[in-house]
Formats: structure tokens, C-alpha cells, sequence
């Protein structure tokens, strides 16, 4: 098995490249590969990006840097229990539904669909809003802080196709305050999979604490 | 018979074990991923993402992509460059450098970049309505 | 002019003599009863069968009648079923006579409402969904009330409904004829109100048509009022035309402040946009009328406008900047005493007493509005030399009116068509001293000769002696006569002439011969919260710093006051205030703030904010009380309330919204007056807006607004037409 085999990146890549140097595709043109042109410098030290937004070194302001910790352990809380609210309103929230299927398994991010506002963080807008549902302003603020809205398909983020239609909401940010917008129509699955892990990062950059020390 | 009495299993147990770089290895890899496999590395990409793929398990998890180490945990999927993709999604068998038929467009080859959104440099679309009042600007 | 037979049409028996053909009950004036649907009431003779309802609350359905109008009586739908009467008589027409029991709801009127609402509408067109009439039409409202619950209509090939061209007939007033339901009551505006005999109509039965008889504008000040007039969509008005739906809109009542008359007004607006401005019923000020520049000018609103503070870096480049930076900067500047400051014609009372505060601690008294105004004699200390001391709504009850250097029609319309109306139902004669204009009503010219008033005043002049004899006379002096250098004069001569009258002609104390009709908004308050008139005397003194506060009309430039000078601009558009200024404070205009005016007449009215100010602009009175904070001589007032109270401690008449504080010290000022020296100049009367081409662009907003300047180009193409021929009066 070659997996057994004791792992070795360098080596591997050069293999890649190596390969794919000496086996030109036969049928295409003599364009260099886009892989082949790719030199990874393996020898570089890895620089990992550091888990939190905050740089706030330590030796600098203690207390400070305790608030920083304090918020990444708030906002790592709040990033992997966002629970949204079911609110499909067209097309949309079929693909919205997607997302809590196996194959994308939006439970792996603690993503999980709540009846109920008053239990939701986040809003995902999902679907053509109609002038009839702009009451749903009244689900928004039953929500509690912090809450958040993800605005899905191209209806909801300005109107889309129905913009000219007299019985629309040229998107829903005309009514509540949009974090993250969705594009597509609608947008696949993995796309609003890719807008939940962006308002994760949004949560990651909180700065509950840290705003209220400064303030 | 081994595989009657499931050492088959215990035996890839310990190839994932391996395979992680050991039990702290292991430990390191669930933390950043929340998942423990082993596979073939068939292929890097141009970001140092490394693509594994084992047909030893269920169709849908066979392949997948580890991301290269510097993403720590801020890593999702648009890291996965376009040539990648297909393979990754099972659009097709052939791995990037291996297929003949690969149409080659310029939007293909081009870097990944970071999505800015949240941050200073993040993009803002314009607006094409007109302004509702028109200001004064004084005389050059 | 038409001036006999209409006095018989009018119907009012308030305003008439009651017509003796009526009835013989007519004659003696008692009241007699009548009963509308068996509620009895007491009429007056005269009074007819829709008025009678009306007192008994009793609304009949109508579409050509109008209060302020002649009666017509050609819609038919008032038509109500008298007991004993075989055929259904037209309410609206139809004196009642002694004794009348009219039904209004019974079977034979309600089948008669049903005919004629058929009738009506067998040659109207159903395109209300893309009319803009839709939600404030009449027909609608009345076919829905008072029509058949199903239709007869069977022309299902659209063969056989009237069409009719729509006609051009100016930039305001967009037509749409085929809606026409021929009520006339354009046409009897055009001719009593507004004095423009153009419309009219043509052909008779189906082939009826309302027009211009001839290709023509329909051009007056006064011509949005057709718009309000017109119960179904044949005139709409052509800037707000496919805007918006009545129930879309947020109305705020609130005042007009483009001439001194203080027109109510109500601004409808939707998402932050002033969409339209309609008149508001006032009886002592407006009658239910507006001026078109009122009514029309309120896209100048939305362009030019100042949106943030600039202030010019030292290259001489005007930078827009945050407020902080500028209220710093114009701080820095206003740290000395050599300060003057000049009032333009838009500024509310608030923002005025609270530059005057601020100049005041700063050690300054150099306050002054941009016209001028005599300060010889009794100057501006007492009211009444610079009052319309008669109230607007008095002035048709005059039978004798002297105009001196004032072109009513256009820098008051709706005061002219107070005298228009005066001069169709009262016998009004007018005297006109100044150049020959046209006020649309017959006028007595006495010439242009500033010794005409000397003549007058001593008597001597043939015009005496009917002043003399006249019962309720009136002098109407323009303001812009009084700006003159010689205005001390005038205005002394003019306060001699007004008390010769007053003594020849007997006129009761409560009727003030001498009125002075100013032109600027802002001026009664300016100059009742003791503002100087006039700029002359910032030429003289040079001072340091310059505050603008909304003065645009030129009459300071950059030349009076030297380069050193630092003026500094607040207001709310770029105009020519702005173009010399050093520092600009972007202000609110008068839809977006709360302020307060008081009109030519002395009556204090306050505007409401109907939507907030554009991009960093401010309510005025809160930027200068924000510019003393960092200055470090803090006003002493907060909120709206407090600077109200401080605006009552210098004149309290001043937040008694809507009443009217009357000038008593006529015969001071007079005596006061006597005591000028300074010489009549032998310079003819002049009025500044002659044509109604002059009429449109005043100030700083009309001169913004795209609407007045496609008025002007049509009163140009209008002298180009064939058809035009000059008034000749």
C-alpha cells in the first residue's frame, strides 16, 4: 500500500512535478501545465496563520491580552453553535435544505435549523421576500443578541429577478441589516455552506469584550 | 479469516494512526480537521494543499484535500484551485496533470485570493441609482 | 374684462347682494326653512338647495361645482329629487325656495346620480391604473359611491369611445383630455382666478373639447391650481407625473417660502424625497390656492445643494471637510469682534436669533438683512411701517386700492388674485403708480413719477379726490420702492398720504390704510427680532468676518468687504453666497427643518420638517449653536423649545403660530416721519419683475429648480407663437 509508505512532502511534490514534466499530455498543446509551473518551496519554514484575530501580544498589555483570550473563547462558543432559524421562502430553501442533508452535514458546524427565532442566532433569508413577508422584521427582533442575518439568493440580496416586480422587497437589507450576502440563483448549497463558514469568521473577529473594556 | 474477525479493521486502525505521523500526530490531525483517514497522496497543488484518495472507503469520502499546514484552522474551500476541483467533486476521474482532454482558459490558472470580505479591503459594489439630491461642487 | 355678467353668476350670498330675479321671498332678507331630508334648517334667500345641505351636513355628489368658483351647473351629478317637483333639479344651481322638502337619498335621486355617473362614464377612459389622478379622483371616489353596481357597457371592440387629442399647455400642467369630463372648472379659474381667459371650449355634445382654442401655453402663476381643480386626471401636473400613489406619500403640513405671503402648504413625501407640494386651506392666507413657484419649485430642492462643510485650503480651493474640521476653522476665525452678519430671505426666526445671540456675546452688532429698508424716522422700530397692515384677506373687501412701485402679481400672486377677486365681486378700482404692467385686472395707471405721491399726498392730484370719497381705501407700497435711497422719503410721504386717507375718507380705526408688501420671507422676522435692513454699511465698515447666513440674492460680493475678509457661508445651496465664501455650512432647507416665518402681514407660522436634511447638512439654529460651543460663548439653548422661549423673550408674538400680531403705532410712525430730511430723487417707480418671465427665478432654490427654468423657456416660446400678442392693459 502506498500509504504505508513513510510519508515524505518533498518528495512527493517532486514526484508530482517530476512526473507530470516527463509525461506531457499527449493530445494538448505544449502549454506548460498550470501544476507543472507550480514550485512549491518546501524548504521554507511554515508559517501558520494564528487561530485568532486578535494580535494582541502579551507582553505589551496584560490585561488586555486576557480580554483577547476571553473574546476568542466567547466567539469560539458562538462561531460552532450558530443555530439558524428555518425560514425558506422560495427556491432558495431547497438548497437550504441541502446543506442540513449527509452530504453536506451543516451539523459538523454546529449548524442547526430551530423553528423558533427566539432559539436562532441567525437569519438565512432564503428566498424571494415579498412585500407581504416584510412582518418578518418582527422575527428579527425576537431574536436574541448576538443575532445575525444571511441573505441567500440574488432575490433576497436586491430583488434579483422579481426587482421590477411591484410586490417585492428589493432585498431584504432594506429591512434588516445583512452580515453575509449569498450570491447565485440560486446559490448552491456548498455556496451557502462557504457564507456560513464566512460569518464564522465574522463571529471569530467579535470583540465583545473588547469593546466594552474600551468603552 | 482476518477479515472475518474484522483485523482488517485493526490493521487500517493503525495505517491511520501511521499514516497522521503517530498518536500526538493523530491528536493534531482531529483537532484541525475533526476527521482521521489514510489514502495515496496523489497529488499538490499550488498551494501546497495535498489530495488523498482511498477507495477503501465509501464513494463521496474516498478523496479529500488536507490543506496545507500554514491555513492553520482558517482554511475552507475556496483553497481548492480550479484544477483541482473536478477531481475533488468527482466531475472526473483525471487527476489535473493526467488529463488529456483539459480545456485551458485563462481564468483557470489564476491565483487564489483570499476573501477580503470584513476586512478595510473588501469589496463594495457601487450603486448605479442616482443620487436622490444633487450636491454642490464649489468652482475649480 | 369680464367683470358684469360674472358678478351675477357667483352664487356666494355671503360676498352679494342677494339678486332680486331670484324670488319674491329674496327680497326681504329674512330666513326661511327648508328641509333636507326632513331635517329642517333656516337659509337665507338666496341660498342654494347644495349650500342648504351642506348646512345640515349633507353632502351632495358634484363635480363642476366649486366654492370659489361661478356655478355651472353642466355635471349634472348634483341632481336631487324636490317633493312636488316632477323632474330632479341641479343642487348646485337651484335657489331654494320657501318651504323645499329635497330629498337627497331618495329612489328618484339616487337613479338620477346613477345616470349621470353612466353618462360620465360611457366616454371615460378605465386606464386608472396608469392615471395619475388614481386614489384622489372624484370620479373614482363618486362612481364607487354613487354609481351603478354593474355596467351596461357592451363595446366590447373598443369602437366607440371618445378620443381627443391631449393638448400642450406648458411645462407645469400635463393634459390628458380623453379624461375630460368637461366640469369646467379649469376654464372658470383660468377666467376668475387666475384672470387668463386662454382656456375654453370648443364644439358642442360629444365633440366638446376643453383647449386653448388655439395652439398656446397655458401660462399664469396661478396655473397648477387646474391641477387641484380637476376632479378626474385630464390635468395632472407634468413634474410629479408617474411619481407616486396618494397613499404612498407622508404629508407635513407646513409653509411656503418662496414670496412673503406665507402660503400653507402641504409637502407629501416618500423615502426621504419631497415628491410634491400641494396648498393647504388657509381662509385668511391662501384661500385653498398656491403660487406656482411654491407649488413647482421644490425640485430645486434636490439640486445644488450644499451636502458637506467646505472650507478653502491655502491653494484658494473650496475642500469639503467634516464638520469638526470646519466648525474649528470658522471658530479660529471668529475669535474677535469685527463681525457682521446678513440674513438672507430663506432664514427662519430660530436661526436668526441665534446668530444674533452669538454675534451679540462676540461683541458684534452688525446684524442685517439683504434688503434694505428706510431707517430714517420711526424706521424699523415700529411695526407697522413695514406690516401689510391690512391682512391679506382684507384686501377684497376694498374699494379703492393704490398700488405704489409693487408688482403684485408676481411678487405675491396669491395677493393678487385677493384683488382680482376684490375687483370681480366688490367694485374694487385699483391706482397704479410705477411702470405699466400687467396684473390681469383693469387699473387706473397714474403713471411712473415719484412727485405723483407728493401730488396725492398734498391733494392735489385728480386720484384725491377719489381716495377721498373712497369707504375702505387701501395703499399697497412694494418693498423694493422703499430700498431705494430715497425710500425714507417715499415711505414718509406715503405715511402722510395713508394718514391724509385715513382722515378724508373716515375709515374706521380697525381698517389700516398703509400697507407695505415685502417679498422676502425671512424679512418681518428679520427685522421684529432687530435685524438692520439693508447692506450698505458693511461696505463702510470692512470687518473681519463675514457670516452669510443664507444670503444669496448678491447684494454683498467679495469686492465690499476686501480680500482679508473671511466670510463665512450657512446655508442650503450652492448659489452665489457660497461662491464667495471662505468656510460653508451646509443648512437645511425650509421642508427640512422646523421654523419658524412670519409672513408680509406680521402672522408668525412655522414650517414642519417633512424629511431630514441631505448628506452632513444640519438644522441651521443647531449649527450655530454648535459653532458657539467650540467658539466658547455657549448659547444658552438646547432643544427647540428653549431657543423658542428665547425667540419669545425678543419678540413673544413670534411662536404664537398662526395668529396674526397687529401693528398699532401707525399714527406714531407718522408723526415720527415727519421728521425726515432726505430728498425724493426725481428716479421713476420701478417694479423689479415686470413679465412673467421675471417671476419664476428669486431665490435660491427656484433658481436650482430645472421645473422654473422650463417655465421660463415657455413664457420665451410662448412670445414666439403666433398667437401672442402682448397685454396691452
Amino acid at each position: 500500500m502506498l500509504a504505508l509508505r513513510p510519508f515524505n512532502l518533498a518528495k512527493a511534490a517532486q514526484n508530482i512535478c517530476i512526473r507530470s514534466l516527463s509525461t506531457p499530455a499527449p493530445s494538448s498543446s505544449k502549454q506548460a501545465d498550470p501544476n507543472a509551473a507550480v514550485e512549491i518551496d518546501t524548504n521554507a519554514p511554515i508559517r501558520r496563520d494564528s487561530y485568532s484575530p486578535f494580535k494582541v501580544p502579551a507582553k505589551d498589555n496584560m490585561f488586555e491580552f486576557t480580554l483577547a483570550r476571553l473574546d476568542d473563547v466567547l466567539n469560539w462558543g458562538r462561531k460552532n453553535s450558530i443555530w439558524p432559524l428555518t425560514f425558506g421562502l422560495a427556491c432558495c430553501a431547497v438548497e437550504m435544505m441541502h446543506i442540513a442533508a449527509p452530504r453536506y452535514d451543516m451539523d459538523r458546524y454546529g449548524v442547526v435549523f430551530r423553528a423558533s427565532p427566539r432559539q436562532a442566532d441567525v437569519i438565512i433569508v432564503a428566498g424571494t421576500l415579498t412585500n407581504k413577508w416584510r412582518s418578518f422584521k418582527k422575527r428579527y427582533d425576537q431574536m436574541l443578541e448576538p443575532r445575525w442575518v444571511i441573505s441567500m439568493g440574488s432575490c433576497a440580496n436586491g430583488g434579483g429577478y422579481y426587482h421590477y416586480s411591484y410586490s417585492v422587497v428589493r432585498g431584504c437589507d432594506r429591512i434588516i441589516p445583512v452580515d453575509i450576502y449569498v450570491p447565485g440563483c440560486p446559490p448552491t448549497a456548498e455556496a451557502l455552506m462557504y457564507g456560513i463558514l464566512q460569518l464564522q469568521k465574522k463571529v471569530k473577529r467579535m470583540k465583545t469584550l473588547q469593546s466594552w473594556y474600551r468603552r | 479469516m482476518a477479515k472475518l474477525i474484522g483485523l482488517d479493521k485493526l490493521a487500517n486502525y493503525f495505517r491511520v494512526i501511521k499514516h497522521n505521523g503517530g498518536i500526538l500526530g493523530s491528536i493534531k490531525t482531529l483537532l484541525r480537521t475533526d476527521d482521521l483517514k489514510f489514502g495515496t497522496l496523489v497529488g499538490v497543488d499550488k498551494l501546497g494543499n495535498k489530495y488523498f484518495e482511498n477507495n477503501l472507503y465509501f464513494y463521496g469520502r474516498n478523496r479529500w484535500v488536507v490543506y496545507h499546514e500554514k491555513f492553520g484552522l482558517n482554511y475552507d474551500g475556496s483553497l481548492v484551485p480550479s484544477e483541482w476541483y473536478g477531481w475533488l467533486h468527482y466531475k472526473t476521474d483525471y487527476l489535473p496533470h493526467e488529463d488529456p482532454g483539459r480545456p485551458k482558459h485563462k481564468w483557470m490558472i489564476q491565483d487564489w485570493s483570499e476573501n477580503l470580505s470584513g476586512s478595510d479591503k473588501q469589496y463594495v459594489p457601487y450603486g448605479t441609482t442616482r443620487t436622490k439630491v444633487e450636491g454642490w461642487t464649489p468652482p475649480k | 374684462m369680464l367683470r358684469g355678467p360674472l358678478t351675477k353668476a357667483l352664487p356666494c350670498a355671503r360676498i352679494l347682494s342677494p339678486v332680486k330675479t331670484l324670488s319674491t321671498s329674496a327680497i326681504n332678507n329674512e330666513k326661511f326653512e327648508v328641509f333636507i331630508d326632513d331635517k329642517k334648517v333656516m337659509v337665507d334667500p338666496g341660498t342654494t338647495v347644495l349650500q342648504a345641505a351642506a348646512m345640515v351636513g349633507v353632502e351632495i355628489p358634484r363635480f363642476c361645482y366649486h366654492e370659489r368658483l361661478s356655478v355651472a351647473g353642466n355635471c349634472r351629478m348634483c341632481l336631487v329629487e324636490v317633493e312636488k317637483s316632477a323632474k330632479p333639479v341641479a343642487a348646485c344651481a337651484m335657489p331654494v325656495m320657501k318651504g323645499w322638502r329635497v330629498k337627497t337619498n331618495s329612489e328618484m335621486t339616487r337613479r338620477a346620480r346613477e345616470g349621470v355617473m353612466e353618462f360620465l362614464l360611457v366616454n371615460h377612459p378605465l386606464d386608472c391604473p396608469i392615471c395619475d389622478q388614481g386614489g384622489e379622483c372624484d370620479l373614482q371616489d363618486q362612481s364607487m359611491a354613487f354609481g351603478s353596481d354593474r355596467s351596461r357597457f357592451t363595446d366590447i371592440d373598443h369602437s366607440g369611445k371618445r378620443a381627443v387629442e391631449d393638448k400642450d399647455i406648458g411645462p407645469l400642467v400635463k393634459t390628458i383630455m380623453t379624461r375630460c369630463i368637461h366640469c369646467t372648472r379649469c376654464i372658470r379659474f383660468a377666467s376668475e382666478v387666475a384672470g387668463v381667459d386662454d382656456l375654453g371650449t370648443t364644439g358642442r355634445g360629444s365633440d366638446m373639447q376643453v383647449g386653448t382654442y388655439v395652439e398656446k401655453l397655458f401660462l399664469s402663476e396661478l396655473s397648477g391650481n387646474v391641477i387641484d381643480l380637476c376632479p378626474v386626471g385630464a390635468l395632472t401636473s407634468k413634474p410629479y407625473s408617474f411619481t407616486a400613489r396618494p397613499w404612498e406619500t407622508r404629508k407635513t403640513e407646513s409653509v411656503d417660502v418662496l414670496d412673503a405671503v406665507g402660503s400653507n402648504i402641504i409637502v407629501s413625501t416618500r423615502t426621504g424625497e419631497v415628491l410634491r407640494i400641494l396648498p393647504r386651506l388657509n381662509e385668511d392666507i391662501n384661500e385653498e390656492w398656491l403660487a406656482d413657484k411654491g407649488r413647482f419649485a421644490y425640485d430645486g430642492l434636490k439640486r445644488q445643494r450644499l451636502l458637506t462643510p467646505f472650507v478653502r485650503n491655502c491653494q484658494g480651493q473650496l475642500i469639503a471637510t467634516e464638520w469638526e474640521d470646519a466648525l474649528i476653522a470658522v471658530a479660529q476665525k471668529l475669535q474677535t469682534s469685527e463681525i457682521a452678519g446678513v440674513v438672507g430671505s430663506l432664514a427662519d426666526a430660530e436661526s436668526m436669533v441665534a446668530l444674533k445671540d452669538l454675534l451679540n456675546r462676540l461683541g458684534s452688532e452688525d446684524l442685517y438683512t439683504e434688503y434694505p429698508f428706510p431707517l430714517e424716522g420711526s424706521g424699523t422700530d415700529l411695526r407697522s411701517s413695514y406690516l401689510l397692515n391690512n391682512k391679506i384677506a382684507r384686501v377684497e373687501d376694498a374699494d379703492l386700492v393704490l398700488l405704489i412701485g409693487t408688482n403684485p402679481r408676481f411678487e405675491a400672486p396669491l395677493f393678487n388674485a385677493r384683488l382680482r377677486k376684490g375687483y370681480l365681486t366688490n367694485e374694487l378700482d385699483v391706482g397704479y403708480i410705477g411702470p405699466k404692467v400687467d396684473l390681469r385686472y383693469d387699473y387706473e395707471h397714474l403713471g411712473e413719477s415719484t412727485d405723483l405721491i407728493k401730488q396725492l399726498a398734498s391733494g392735489s392730484h385728480a386720484f384725491s379726490k377719489k381716495l377721498a370719497c373712497a369707504k375702505k381705501p387701501l395703499i399697497v407700497v412694494g418693498a423694493d420702492l422703499l430700498s431705494r435711497p430715497d425710500g425714507a422719503a417715499i415711505l414718509a410721504l406715503v405715511q402722510q398720504l395713508a394718514a391724509k386717507v385715513t382722515t378724508d375718507a373716515n375709515v374706521s380705526s380697525e381698517w389700516k390704510v398703509l400697507n407695505v408688501l415685502q417679498k422676502a420671507a425671512s424679512q418681518v422676522a428679520a427685522l421684529d427680532l432687530g435685524y438692520k435692513p439693508g447692506t450698505a454699511s458693511i461696505r463702510d465698515k470692512k470687518p473681519k468676518v463675514l457670516f452669510l447666513l443664507g444670503s444669496d440674492e448678491g447684494t454683498i460680493s467679495r469686492g465690499d468687504v476686501g480680500q482679508d475678509c473671511f466670510i463665512i457661508y450657512q446655508g442650503h445651496h450652492g448659489d452665489h453666497g457660497a461662491s464667495i465664501a471662505d468656510a460653508i455650512l451646509p443648512g437645511a432647507a425650509y421642508t427640512e427643518k422646523q421654523g419658524t416665518y412670519v409672513n408680509t402681514e406680521g402672522r408668525a407660522q412655522q414650517t414642519l420638517t417633512a424629511v431630514s436634511p441631505p448628506g452632513l447638512a444640519r438644522e441651521d439654529w443647531k449649527i450655530i449653536r454648535a459653532l458657539s460651543e467650540i467658539i466658547g460663548e455657549k448659547l444658552p439653548y438646547d432643544t427647540l423649545l428653549e431657543i423658542r422661549d428665547r425667540l419669545g423673550q425678543v419678540a413673544p408674538h413670534l411662536i404664537r403660530y398662526g395668529e396674526l400680531e397687529e401693528a398699532n403705532y401707525a399714527e406714531q410712525a407718522t408723526e415720527l416721519a415727519k421728521g425726515v430730511s432726505s430728498n425724493l430723487s426725481s428716479e421713476p417707480v420701478d417694479v423689479k419683475q415686470k413679465n412673467l418671465e421675471d417671476y419664476y427665478m428669486t431665490d435660491p432654490v427656484s433658481r436650482a429648480s430645472g421645473t422654473m427654468a422650463k417655465c421660463i423657456q415657455a413664457v420665451h416660446k410662448q412670445k414666439q407663437s403666433k398667437y401672442y400678442e402682448e397685454a396691452v392693459n
